[in-house]
């Protein structure tokens, strides 16, 4: 979307981040409209479902504020690519082009970072798939039926296409083979597939580029001969012109469970007849599962068939690296708040939506943060962030902000009244605490990925990482889940885990970004040392004195129970198992390890620090907006109020009731509503004259008049899918929706 | 040569043949004759048979030996095939003809365009006609599997089997699987039938053909072979009279049985010569299903060279674990088989626990998020509840048992109409197909059912609980992964043919078994919302 910014740097302005605003065509005619009599075709609806607007800017171009375009056309070329002046237009084109810049840097940044992840989790397939179509030719069980490779892909076949990208690349090095991409909805029917294999095959560009069925000739071959475009032939004969021995073509086909299976058996079965001339390999990518897909195909078909299996690294495991290069890594310039971050990780378990629908979400939030917020200039490095830069407007701004206000009290509550009466009343003071309090958000977040990289380095908690993330910035973050299963370790276990964290301190994560932080936790590393060490020596000490192992007093059950047998009578008694010195020595070292450990892994919620709003972005509601829109409940709205759209004094009146104002659309929907499964449309006519009609209290049209506005509401509402005709009985029509 | 009136092609020709295509000595005796231009060159020649019984094969391969055989003094005889299979368009058949005609006889030249049989008749007549060619010259057009031509026009058999009359010397040829009678509208067309072979040509070919190469170790070659022998009459006697009838089907059941059988050989229990005790040895293996139906899948893990042995025990090891699954829960079916999953992928251990060899029901249910899998299940209920009983199961307002069975005696007796129904409906109604259903009662369906089989959806708030895109996405992904089917056409009866028109009709595409899994997988017992 931001490309559609660079397009249309006019459009982008005062609209786009409103919820919803005032559609007024004739913006230069308001003064002569009360002279106009006739108010009623003035009003000229724009109901408008939220998808449309937000997601692409694009379609603003046709119908958009063209009044407000004219009128700030300068300002607008003043500040090319930049975003919209905010602070009600007060904001500097300077401090709005640096926000613009800053998002520039940033998102590209990620964007590689997750690029890289997700070629990187295709590749142990792209390599299976490869080696699989290059040996399929020498495998002597093949026989003539056609190589065939199933790649389980899930759901979600739309977040393939960087698979098979990647495919058509990695098999096109080494197999020499030409790569053929197949959607079902590109090839309909046999000609149309075949025509597609052919020129993506010969890789000639075809002007003409339909489906249709008018058949055109090629000429491919060596002798001038023309082709059908559909006929293998020709492919043959190119191949045998292009000297290309292997002569081998791989056919993929992206979403196998759409293509009809006539269709595939047809295409399946004509491969096989030219087997011997062209070597076809097909691929499938499967959503479902292999038996499924089998069970539609002919028998006669899936003999033809020389099949492998491969699946591709799940969704939940990119999903994973995905969020942790791109939203827990350093590299994130931006937080994203724990609850949008929960509502994001929901919709990837629950909807169906793949990875990329959770990257775009995440590119979303992003604008949205950068084009909305004015602080978040703040985010800039420190040579473009110049305090001339930071109008008064920004320090007001601060000053309203929710963490501000905690901030200042809590300096209130802790004594500190000087510091609070200065970052009230002096801008300059407020100014130095803002660029002070970079550094202690860079502090924060080193110290909530370096304790999250601790914990789960330390494998005793259960659960994923991004649950962990997302827990850790709502309500912070603490040992408190892992103390008991570091209690109840053994003696040899502990070394183990400490081990693994000087690990951890060490080479830090490459996932997380997260460099090792050796140099800055000497004493964290000197004092696991010692610990471990200590407990070594103890188990050391131990096994001379012949114990078994050492148990501390939270392993070794503290009370035993012991039975004894007198007189044929049996008595239970309890018993409390007694701890050697080893023993005691080594739960204090536990304890001191658990003291440690809670020392240097914690971090607060993220919403506790300080001018967190220019950092961390928390808002559902936008995401929601356009990634999950409710276009029944838009229509909904729009029919049932349409004055909160059409901005008229008529029509709020009759709040909620029928009025003769509204437009007719939303009388007819009204009465719509009040209908059974088949409406009548003559009772729906006198119903509607009834209200409009020349006899009622302010309608006053005429019939003829009054009839054109009911085609013309009736015609909209079947647009809008409300009513279909029926042919149930004469003269009515059905009503289709019932839910919105 | 040409001095007798009637010769026969030279014998040798036929010996030859004869040790290609074992057990077909009549046939090709037959077509040699009705072919061969010093023989009784007929005009039109229909050779017929069931799949997968050598017309195809045989055709070629004595043209061919014809054509270099009668190349001694001059050309007497050509020949082209044209392969039905190939053609997309009747056009695409003519042209292709054509163009082969030109090339068998190097004639420069030929048209490039040819919509019609008259203007192929035209073509071919320039070339085959007119030109003068040595006496007794024949040229053959085969057209094989002309009955599986697809967009033929109805005159195109006539017209074909008619081109002799207007040019002698072609002879056509047609391959067909079971011809009408009377199917060419011409009298006096020679018919051949390639019959399927007998119990002892299956075992004479399979004995000829795929014999193995290599004897079993421990034996001699003889004794391999006389092994061979019986159990390919073992398998035809198990297999072929009942289901796989034809020879690849069986060659492949003998091929992969073969390594089966012998492993008591090789394992050394037991000696070649004990035939029957190896069949009772073998006898498990004789009731895999895969023998018949290979499937799709024929490289369980490439990466591993695994020998035929290894293949074996993991072929009956999925048998027992599929048998397992089945009375196992869903749940408990994926542990068994992580060991047996072998690893493709070392690096990532997560991406092989999908194991290699699953089961349908399992993989539906992890592999559609769960609003997808409701969806499923609600469209199920309305392909598979009649819609007068939506009200008794679905309303919230009727909290007594939702589930209705038998019962429903309100209808009966009301009249032929009724009665006819009540008796249709004796037929459980899940074995019957899905019927179909508008798109907007499954929503209703899947509104209704949400809140009491995901309760987590309750706790949400009432504005995030309405229908929204996510819904409609996944009606989508259902509807590309067939799952869901939308019956009608593009424009049948709506606006337009979206697919979120609430007015269209929808199928649920989806069985029982699965369905039910599905339903177990979130904890809905699916067969409590079905009538009866």
């Amino acid at each position: 979307m931001a490309e559609t910014h660079d397009e249309n740097p006019v459009l982008s302005e005062e609209d786009d981040h409103r919820v919803f605003y005032i559609f007024n065509p004739r913006a230069g005619l308001h003064t002569s409209l009360p002279q106009e009599k006739t108010a009623r075709p003035v009003k000229k609806r724009r109901v408008t479902s939220k998808r449309a607007w937000s997601v692409s800017a694009a379609d603003h171009a046709g119908v958009a504020p063209h009044a407000e375009e004219e009128t700030e056309t300068t300002t607008a070329v003043a500040a090319t690519a930049a975003f919209s002046q905010l602070f009600g237009g007060k904001e500097s084109v300077e401090a709005a082009g640096l926000r613009r810049q800053v998002f520039d840097t940033a998102w590209p940044v990620l964007d590689g970072r997750i690029k890289n992840v997700l070629r990187e989790a295709n590749r142990t397939t792209l390599e299976d798939v490869s080696s699989f179509i290059r040996d399929a030719e020498g495998d002597a069980t093949r026989g003539t039926r056609i190589p065939a490779g199933f790649i389980i892909t899930g759901p979600n076949i739309a977040s393939q296409d960087l698979l098979f990208e990647q495919l058509s690349e990695a098999l096109g090095k080494a197999t020499q083979a030409r790569f053929v991409r197949l959607r079902a909805a590109g090839a309909p029917n046999l000609k149309a597939a075949l025509k597609k294999v052919i020129r993506d095959a010969t890789a000639q560009v075809s002007l003409d580029g339909g489906d249709g069925d008018e058949d055109t000739e090629v000429a491919l071959g060596r002798d001038g001969r023309k082709y059908l475009d559909y006929d293998l032939e020709g492919l043959h004969a190119f191949l045998g012109v292009q000297q290309d021995s292997s002569r081998r073509v791989v056919v993929a086909f992206e979403d196998s469970e759409a293509f009809e299976s006539s269709l595939l058996t047809d295409l399946l079965g004509l491969f096989h007849s030219w087997q011997g001339r062209i070597q076809f390999s097909v691929l499938f990518g499967i959503a479902t599962s292999v038996e499924l897909f089998q069970a539609r195909l002919l028998k006669s078909t899936a003999r033809q068939l020389f099949g492998a299996k491969f699946d591709v690294v799940q969704a939940d495991l990119v999903l994973d690296n995905v969020f942790k290069s791109a939203i827990a890594g350093t590299q994130a310039t931006l937080r994203l708040g724990p609850t949008l971050l929960r509502s994001l990780l929901d919709r990837q378990r629950d909807q169906v939506a793949g990875i990329r629908v959770f990257i775009s979400s995440i590119k979303y939030a992003y604008m949205c943060h950068f084009y909305a917020n004015p602080l978040s200039v703040l985010l800039a490095d420190e040579k473009s962030l110049t305090r001339q830069l930071l109008q008064p407007e920004h320090i007001q701004a601060v000053r309203t902000l929710v963490s501000f206000k905690a901030h200042v009290e809590a300096a209130v509550d802790a004594r500190q009244l000087n510091h609070a009466q200065l970052l009230v009343e002096d801008d300059g003071y407020l100014v130095r605490q803002m660029v002070e309090q970079r550094q202690k958000k860079q502090d924060y977040l080193m110290q909530l990925l370096r304790s999250l990289h601790l914990l789960t380095s330390m494998d005793l908690v259960p659960g994923r990482f991004t649950d962990l993330y997302v827990a850790a910035l709502a309500g912070g973050l603490d040992l408190t889940p892992t103390i008991d299963g570091i209690k109840r370790l053994g003696a040899d276990d502990v070394p183990a885990l400490i081990n693994r964290l000087l690990t951890a301190i060490r080479t830090g994560s490459p996932d997380l970004d997260l460099p090792g932080w050796e140099d800055e936790a000497e004493e964290l590393i000197s004092s696991l040392c010692e610990i471990r060490d200590e407990i070594e020596a103890l188990a050391e000490q131990a096994q001379e004195k012949g114990q078994q192992a050492l148990k501390s007093k939270f392993t070794a059950q503290s009370k035993v129970l012991r039975t004894t047998v007198i007189a044929q009578k049996v008595q239970l008694s309890q018993d409390t198992a007694k701890l050697t010195d080893e023993d005691k020595a080594f739960g204090k070292a536990i304890d001191a390890l658990v003291d440690l450990l809670t020392h240097h892994i914690y971090s607060d919620p993220v919403d506790s620090l300080f001018l967190h709003e220019a950092w961390a972005y928390d808002a559902e509601a936008p995401y929601r907006d356009v990634f999950v829109p409710r276009p029944g409940t838009t229509f909904e709205r729009a029919l049932t109020r349409p004055h909160a759209y059409l901005g008229c004094e008529c029509c709020s009146k009759a709040n909620g009731t029928l009025s003769a104002t509204l437009p007719t659309t939303c009388i007819l929907y009204r009465l719509y509503l009040e209908t059974g499964s088949l409406v009548n449309v003559a009772d729906l006519w006198s119903a509607y004259y009834a209200l409009v009609g020349e006899d009622s209290v302010d309608g006053g049209l005429g019939e003829r008049e009054a009839l054109v506005q009911f085609y013309h509401g009736l015609a909209e509402l079947r647009l809008m899918g409300f009513v279909k005709s029926s042919k149930k009985k004469a003269d009515h029509v059905a009503k289709v929706k019932w839910l919105l | 040569m040409g001095d007798s009136l009637f010769q026969l092609p030279d014998e040798l020709l036929f010996t030859t043949l004869s040790q290609t295509f074992p057990c077909r000595d009549a046939q090709i005796r037959a077509v040699a004759t009705l072919l061969h231009p010093h023989a009784a060159p007929c005009r039109n020649l229909v050779i017929h048979g069931t799949e997968a019984t050598g017309k195809s094969a045989i055709t070629a391969a004595l043209l061919q030996a014809l054509q270099d055989d009668t190349e001694k003094d001059e050309p007497l005889l050509r020949h082209v095939i044209v392969n039905s299979i190939e053609c997309i368009t009747a056009r695409h058949l003519y042209e292709s003809t054509i163009a082969k005609v030109a090339e068998a006889l190097q004639w420069q030249g030929g048209a490039t365009r040819c919509d019609s049989v008259s203007q192929m008749v035209v073509e071919l007549s320039k070339m085959l006609k007119y030109p003068s060619y040595p006496d007794n010259f024949r040229f053959v057009l085969v057209f094989d599997g002309i009955d599986r031509q697809r967009e033929a026009p109805i005159t195109l058999l006539p017209a074909l089997a008619r081109l002799s009359e207007i040019i002698p010397r072609i002879t056509s040829v047609f391959t067909v699987t079971s011809p009408p009678a009377g199917f060419l509208r011409t009298s006096f067309v020679p018919y051949i039938e390639f019959p399927n072979y007998t119990k002892n040509e299956f075992v004479t070919i399979l004995n000829t053909t795929s014999l193995p190469t290599a004897p079993l170790p421990t034996t001699t070659i003889q004794e391999t072979t006389e092994l061979w022998n019986r159990f390919t009459g073992a398998i035809h006697d198990a297999l072929a009279r009942s289901a796989s009838r034809t020879l690849p089907a069986l060659q492949h059941a003998c091929t992969s049985l073969w390594p089966r059988f012998t492993a008591p050989v090789l394992a050394g229990t037991h000696t070649p010569r004990e035939f029957s005790r190896l069949m009772v040895a073998a006898r498990v293996h004789f009731q895999d299903e895969s023998l018949l139906d290979p499937g799709i899948v024929a490289v369980r893990s490439y990466s591993s060279s695994s020998t035929t042995t290894t293949t074996t025990t993991t072929q009956a090891q999925a048998k027992d674990k599929t048998a397992a699954q089945l009375s196992a829960p869903p749940s408990q079916a994926n542990t068994p088989r992580k060991a047996h999953s072998t690893t493709t992928t070392p690096s990532k251990p997560k991406a092989t626990a999908n194991p290699l060899v699953s089961a349908t029901t399992t993989d539906l249910s992890t592999l559609l998020p769960p609003t997808a899998r409701l969806l499923l299940l609600a469209s199920y209920l309305a392909s598979h509840n009649p819609t007068r009983h939506d009200l008794v199961l679905f309303s919230t307002f009727h909290h007594g048992r939702r589930r209705r069975r038998g019962g429903l005696s309100v209808g009966m007796g009301r009249g032929g109409h009724r009665g006819a129904q009540s008796k249709h409906r004796k037929i459980a109604r899940k074995l019957l197909g899905a019927h179909a259903f508008v798109l907007e009662r499954m929503l209703a369906i899947f509104m209704a059912v949400r809140g009491e089989w995901d309760p987590k959806w309750l706790d949400q708030d009432s504005s995030s609980r309405e229908m929204d895109a996510d819904i409609e996405m996944a009606i989508a992904t259902l509807a590309s992964l067939r799952l869901l089917v939308k019956v009608g056409g593009a424009g049948a009866g709506g606006v337009t043919g979206d697919q979120m028109d609430r007015g269209g009709k929808w199928r649920c595409n989806v069985g029982w078994e699965v369905i039910r899994g599905l339903g177990r997988s979130m904890g809905v017992e699916i067969e409590e919302w079905l009538v009866e």
